[in-house]
């Protein structure tokens, strides 16, 4: 099914965003894993998502990783990896813990960007004030969402939708132009 | 077949039958240099799985043989232990099954995607294939997932199921209430 959206909206709406939250499965992995026979797993991420967070926080906009399906403890080695502060490992009610987030930020919900691309992040995505779906994700999340990203989950959509949030604010030559003289990590 | 005749089928299913390779895996095999081997399995897997069970629809595997990997990964998907089953007799397993359940031919969907389960395909109440599945196993198929081997075909299966039977939003609004 093909969903159009109006860009010129989504970049307004982008504009506000103060918190950027995203689950791990399924945004930051293709949702899946390889198991070998001693039961161990192995799960894979995307380089330049990585960028992509590092550029937010760096940019102002405070990352919020609200785990809900983690089968072991991938997300939180890759939240620590970027240094990530607002990990949430297995929660089950998205909502409240960005409500929670909210309140302490001082932010209502139009400063809430929000990646999804399952059921599990339908109820946020109705809320959140600039809502993004990954290309692979379920119907109803893209119907719901402000931008679809070109990128399937696992597959660099962190690293797109950054792009486009600090390009709508302004932000984005200015921060390249700074990463390629000092660097960003 | 089209999708109307498809969801017909659909809701009489009271089992779902899965094969491993090149169904719940992309039939990529990982070689380790110390010989291990790896499989890539899907999470969509695991949330489909645990939809049809949420929605009263018992799950199992069938393959020719049972690995540790297996083991594991029915371990995440939360599919009981008791539930996998590893032969090539693959029609003899059915018909083992279906004398002990009480379960008919009409109520079991089975999912699969090589020659070996053309027979089982072609007897059961609803066979579903993978879009990347063999030629032989499309063809004969009742539905061909939009999803290839390994991304997710269980998932499509168990909505596709699940909404024919109308419980697909009630199922899901459970699993979140849960925690999935």
């Amino acid at each position: 099914m093909a969903f159009e959206k109006d860009l010129e909206k989504a970049k307004e709406k982008a504009k506000k965003v103060k918190l950027f939250a995203h689950d791990v499965h399924g945004v930051l992995t293709p949702n899946t894993f390889l198991c070998d026979i001693e039961g161990r797993r192995k799960y894979t991420f995307w380089h330049m998502d990585g960028f992509g967070d590092l550029s937010f926080t760096a940019n102002g906009i405070q990352i919020a990783f609200l785990d809900t399906t983690s089968i072991d403890e991938e997300g939180l080695f890759r939240a620590r990896e970027l240094k990530l502060d607002k990990f949430y490992y297995k929660i089950k009610d998205k909502i409240a813990k960005l409500d929670e987030l909210k309140k302490e930020l001082g932010i209502s919900d139009e400063n809430v960007g929000y990646i999804g691309c399952e059921v599990t992040d339908i109820g946020v995505m109705k809320r959140a004030g600039f809502v993004v779906a990954t290309a692979d994700a379920i119907d109803e999340a893209k119907e719901i969402a402000d931008y679809i990203t070109a990128a399937p989950g696992g597959r660099g959509p962190i690293r797109e939708v950054c792009e486009f949030i600090l390009r709508a604010m302004g932000k984005w030559e200015e921060w390249v132009e700074k990463v390629t003289k000092m660097g960003y990590k | 077949m089209n999708k109307e005749a498809a969801i017909e089928k659909a809701k009489k299913v009271r089992f779902v039958i899965l094969d491993i390779h090149g169904v719940l895996t992309d039939s990529v095999l990982y070689y380790l240099d110390d010989g291990k081997k790896s499989e890539c399995f899907s999470l969509h897997d695991r949330l489909g799985c645990m939809a049809l069970m949420e929605g009263g629809i018992g799950v199992s595997f069938l393959t020719s043989k049972i690995t540790r990997t297996d083991e594991q990964v029915a371990k995440v998907y939360n599919v009981p232990l008791d539930k996998l089953w590893g032969t090539s007799a693959k029609m003899g397993k059915l018909d083992e099954f279906e004398k002990e359940s009480g379960l008919k031919d009409e109520d079991i969907c089975y999912v699969g995607d090589e020659m070996i389960d053309l027979g089982i395909m072609k007897r059961v109440g609803f066979s579903v294939a993978p879009l990347d599945a063999s030629i032989e196993a499309r063809s004969v198929a009742h539905y061909i997932t939009k999803a290839a081997g390994g991304r997710g075909v269980v998932r499509e299966v168990a909505e596709l199921i699940l909404r024919a039977q109308g419980k697909w939003q009630a199922v899901i609004d459970s699993l979140l209430k849960k925690g999935i």
